[in-house]
């Protein structure tokens, strides 16, 4: 008779009373269950590292090593592998003490041997599901992985293509093209920079959701990031015209993080800024610190933010759709990524802002050790 | 006058080989294609050529590095074409060739990131042809 509607995992028992060890094998292998038997905690563990069971019995109380420390390390071997305590003293503190421990289920004795395969059918039942659920994350986790990609393969390149073909196509016109055949491959290229970036973002913000982005832990000087960043961006700024305005200290303390992720962070800030504030205004980057934080803000004197968009533009795709955005294109993944950054280090964003006033972003970073 | 300058392009992509065929010919170069990493080598092995562009990543068992240490190892007088690699790679240029120094062999003479600069490009064909 099958036990289970599955096949069962291979079961090791340990236990010091070689009573007990019979009696829980005979009872399991009764009813088709492959069971082994340890008479300590040392020779035990040899036996689950090299057959790696579904199920682990152990008793709570043996000479040597005992039941917890078992729990323990059957745990570190596999955190898959399903354990279930016996215990002689059944008190519900050793029995809590074991389930904290990572048992899953405990018996007292003494039990009948059917007591005992109720509780190993569920224990197996949990193993199949908790290996089943591990496969299915496996699975998704690498769905999505193909999917990126895909995305970066089967998007970017005909778009770029395509990019390429309009900057030929402007190039060999020339001055024969009319000024609206001009403006129309502007426009076209435009569009696809947007499409472009918005894929580039995506697979940023994917990336970051893996815990990829930061991956680097070393000391980060802001004020040469924020002068990095703006030399960058000073093109840019001229354009329209826009001020940048560097105010942050030189001896701003050091934060601990990865460089290029915060040169990401304050990049988007920057060039938000940038986008939303009207010709003319003025962006300033500042910086300061305290016992705990090191904080760099990005003020602007642009459009600002309603009150009720506030609280979502950190959120991914989200984006303030009214007249003082028109016109202003974006992906809805900037503001994610900064925030998915500065959490990843330890830190958060923050934002205050006023329609017509201007915002103002602010990352702060817990302060490096000394 | 001599022949025309004859360019050779080695890429996977239709469309990047038919655009850069025809900026290139309208700059007054000859040009040639080839699809795959293969059919490059042995189209710069049989013929000689000015100057080779080369995408990094196509997909075919010889990409763009294997195309430059194939004709740069060839010792069949190949080795004297200058080579132009493209990628639409966005990384740090230092880590494209993080061997760069044990294997100087798949280094090109010039490296440009799709999409294509046009004039900056164009000033790099010029360039690799004058030396």
């Amino acid at each position: 008779m099958n036990p289970a509607p599955w096949p069962s995992p291979p079961i090791i028992v340990i236990d010091d009373d070689p009573t007990m060890r019979r009696a829980c094998q005979a009872a399991l292998e009764r009813v088709g269950y492959t069971v082994e038997t340890c008479p300590d905690g040392a020779s035990g563990l040899q036996r689950v590292e090299q057959v790696r069971p579904g199920v682990v019995i152990v008793d709570l109380k043996m000479p040597g090593m005992g039941g917890l420390e078992v729990i323990g390390r059957v745990r570190e071997i596999d955190p898959e592998i399903v354990v279930i305590v016996i215990t002689g003293f059944a008190t519900v503190g050793t029995a809590v003490e074991a389930m904290k421990g990572g048992a899953y289920d405990f018996i007292p004795k003494p039990f009948t041997a059917e007591e005992l395969r109720a509780i190993m059918a569920r224990a197996v039942e949990r193993w199949h599901l908790t290996r089943e659920a591990a496969r299915l994350r496996r699975e998704k986790e690498a769905q999505a992985r193909k999917f990126v990609t895909f995305v970066s393969h089967q998007l970017q390149s005909p778009l770029a293509a395509v990019g390429q073909y309009l900057d030929v196509l402007r190039h060999q016109m020339g001055d024969a093209a009319t000024a609206t055949q001009k403006q129309w491959i502007e426009r076209c290229r435009a569009k696809i920079g947007e499409m472009l970036a918005m894929i580039a973002d995506w697979l940023t913000l994917s990336k970051v959701e893996g815990g990829q982005l930061a991956t680097e832990r070393v000391a980060v000087a802001w004020p040469e990031v924020v002068r990095d960043v703006l030399d960058g961006l000073q093109t840019a700024a001229d354009e329209k015209p826009i001020q940048l305005h560097n105010e942050v200290p030189a001896d701003l303390p050091v934060v601990r993080g990865d460089r290029a992720a915060l040169r990401m962070l304050l990049m988007n800030l920057v060039s938000n800024a940038i986008k939303y504030t009207p010709a003319g205004g003025q962006v300033y980057v500042s910086g300061d610190a305290d016992d705990q934080a090191v904080r760099v803000s990005v003020r602007d004197t642009g459009i600002g933010i309603a009150p009720q968009h506030q609280a979502h533009v950190f959120e991914e795709f989200y984006r303030v759709k009214d007249e003082s955005t028109a016109g202003i294109s974006g992906t809805g993944m900037g503001l994610p990524i900064c925030k998915k950054i500065a959490e990843e280090l330890g830190g958060q964003m923050a934002l205050a802002s006023e329609p017509g006033q201007g915002s103002t972003f602010t990352v702060a970073l817990p302060r490096a050790g000394p | 006058m001599a022949d025309k300058t004859r360019i050779l392009i080695i890429d996977d992509d239709e469309d990047y080989r038919a655009s850069t065929r025809a900026l290139l010919e309208g700059e007054g170069y000859e040009v040639f294609e080839a699809k795959t990493g293969r059919e490059g080598v042995e189209a710069a092995r049989a013929t000689r050529y000015d100057l080779i562009v080369v995408d990094i990543m196509m997909e075919s068992p010889v990409e763009g590095y294997s195309v430059v240490q194939a004709l740069r190892g060839g010792g069949d007088g190949g080795e004297e074409t200058p080579i132009v690699m493209v990628s639409s790679v966005r990384d740090d240029p230092a880590s494209r060739f993080p061997m760069a120094e044990e294997m100087p062999l798949i280094t090109p003479d010039a490296y440009m990131t799709k999409p294509l600069d046009i004039p900056k490009f164009l000033a790099c064909v010029k360039r690799m042809l004058g030396s």
